[in-house]
């Protein structure tokens, strides 16, 4: 009972992470249709940015917060105007290709660029473990947990209780009538990938300690939050929440009550049993598109 | 009576087929102008040139004496010129009291001011209000998505009434409307227009619905005007019976 409750924890943390990155990536498909394989990447490139301040001497919360600005500004700003804006007029398809294309670049720059070693990188809490219902539960866990939480909320207060939100929502459900109204539905658009932006950059300062900042990070957890998107329903930002939750405590149970060799197979599993049975996603909606 | 709305000498063609062939006509204030015709006659696209959703090949659109030609449809509704629409549109996954405080411009403003306004940008009481006058209360929390289609034909009526505009133009109002909702809905635009002396324009093919609400009607056949009148002269015009209502 003790590691089951430990094995829940850790796995809440991870997948409270997966969660964010899901979260993001649902976001520009809401928007914008903008499928973007390079999401681990995204995830995986802010590491760098604050590992690289910390090199020039900035102390970790500087650093951080440098991080966050810059993947805002490059994550976001920059990816939305050379690449999304430019591609997206031909068509998801060629979006799509220029993403799997930008995840390669990243990949190879972040490790010619700084290092092909996995780097270790400083974590949010000293870890010490907590005793919680007789089981032993380390700090960091839950601090990501935290974090991860407060995240979330912080993001479904912006979207469902102020006026940009609504706006943002609005552009997302109907932008031929949002731009009738007079949403200014780019600025609305751009918006949501500056909130990517801040998206990966807490997920990559979250889940750096645990994995290290490493340049081939972004192959699994761009996998797992298209996945966690996909399983709780591509559509809605609760399902990605969902469907990231779901597989980071299945990934931890799985591998220590059924097998740790095949511990990469069960997500996929779950993934084919809702693809076949509720290929909308668990909490997704049906979506008629006529693209 | 002042024109709210003049259309002069509009031509709107597509390749080599004129939809819109010289039309011309005023829509005075507080009048309910229903403008009618066969399919393909050019009805919607009359309707999306003075919209702004179209550019018109030739003529003017003027509202309240003002050049709106080539003006964009949310420059246009700025203005005060408000629609609904043939399909419906609405924002599925919003409550229906959101859909209408968007819909009564709370998007004005800047990001900061959206950020830490109040969520009702002061359009709650205003929101609340036209939900009632459209019996919709009971659904005001309701996401307007889960409405049923004739309930969403309401809102999207109540939606362009939000900004209390001076023009409201309808769209196939009663397509796809069963005769309960129609009556419903034939109920509420007749007593929005007689408390505000509002101005509507209707574009219909259900006759009795254009003839018990319109003051004034257009026949449309073959992008011009045929006939115009009241709905007692459009009724017995031969000209009428034979492009439209003879079939």
């Amino acid at each position: 009972m003790a590691s089951f409750v430990q094995l829940v924890v850790s796995g809440l943390a991870t997948g409270a992470i997966y969660a964010l990155i899901a979260v993001g990536f649902t976001l520009l498909w809401q928007t914008s249709q903008t499928i973007n394989f390079a999401q681990g990447e995204f995830v995986m490139l802010p590491a760098f940015f604050i590992l690289a301040s910390m090199n020039l001497g900035a102390p970790f919360w500087l650093a951080a917060l440098i991080g966050i600005a810059l993947s805002i500004l490059v994550l976001g700003l920059l990816f939305k105007l050379v690449i999304v804006d430019p591609m997206l007029k031909h068509g998801v398809l060629p979006l799509v290709i220029s993403t799997i294309a930008l995840s390669l670049f990243l990949k190879e720059s972040a490790k010619d660029f700084y290092s092909s070693q996995a780097q270790p990188f400083p974590a949010l809490v000293p870890s010490t473990d907590v005793h919680v219902f007789g089981a032993v539960v380390s700090t960091q866990s839950l601090a990501v947990l935290a974090v991860a939480i407060a995240t979330v909320v912080a993001l479904h207060l912006l979207l469902n209780k102020t006026r940009l939100g609504r706006c943002m929502q609005a552009t997302a459900q109907n932008p031929t009538l949002a731009r009738i109204l007079g949403i200014p539905v780019r600025r609305m658009v751009l918006y949501t990938f500056l909130i990517n932006g801040a998206l990966v950059a807490i997920a990559s300062i979250l889940i750096s300690p645990i994995y290290l900042a490493k340049f081939t990070n972004g192959e699994t957890l761009g996998m797992a939050a298209f996945l966690a998107a996909i399983i709780g329903g591509f559509n809605q930002v609760r399902g990605a929440i969902l469907g990231g939750v779901i597989l980071g405590v299945l990934d931890n149970l799985s591998a220590a009550y059924i097998s740790s060799q095949y511990r990469g197979a069960f997500p996929l599993l779950i993934l084919i049993a809702v693809i076949l049975l509720r290929p909308q996603g668990l909490l997704g909606r049906i979506e008629e598109r006529t693209v | 009576m002042s024109a709210v709305l003049e259309v002069s000498n509009l031509r709107k063609t597509f390749g080599g087929i004129t939809a819109v062939d010289d039309v011309s006509f005023e829509v005075r204030e507080g009048e309910i102008l229903g403008i009618i015709g066969p399919n393909g006659s050019g009805k919607s696209t009359l309707f999306n040139c003075v919209l702004g959703q179209l550019t018109p090949n030739q003529g003017e659109v003027r509202v309240d004496g003002r050049v709106t030609t080539g003006m964009r449809p949310c420059d246009l509704n700025r203005l005060g010129v408000s629609r609904t629409f043939q399909l419906l549109q609405v924002f599925p996954q919003l409550s229906v009291r959101d859909n209408l405080i968007l819909a009564g411009q709370e998007h004005q403003g800047s990001m900061f001011s959206r950020l830490i306004g109040h969520p009702d940008a002061g359009l709650g009481p205003a929101a609340e209000q036209m939900i009632a006058f459209f019996r919709l209360s009971h659904l005001s929390d309701e996401q307007a998505g889960a409405l049923s289609y004739g309930q969403q034909k309401l809102l999207d009526a109540a939606m362009a009434f939000m900004a209390g505009p001076r023009l409201v133009l309808l769209d196939e109002p009663a397509g796809g409307v069963n005769l309960t909702m129609l009556g419903n809905l034939r109920d509420r635009l007749q007593a929005y227009h007689a408390q505000r002396n509002a101005t509507f324009v209707v574009i219909e093919h259900q006759m009795e619905f254009v003839m018990a609400l319109c003051t004034r009607v257009l026949v449309l056949a073959q992008g011009r005007i045929i006939a115009e009148g009241t709905p007692q002269d459009i009724r017995r015009n031969p000209v009428v019976i034979e492009a439209y209502l003879g079939h």
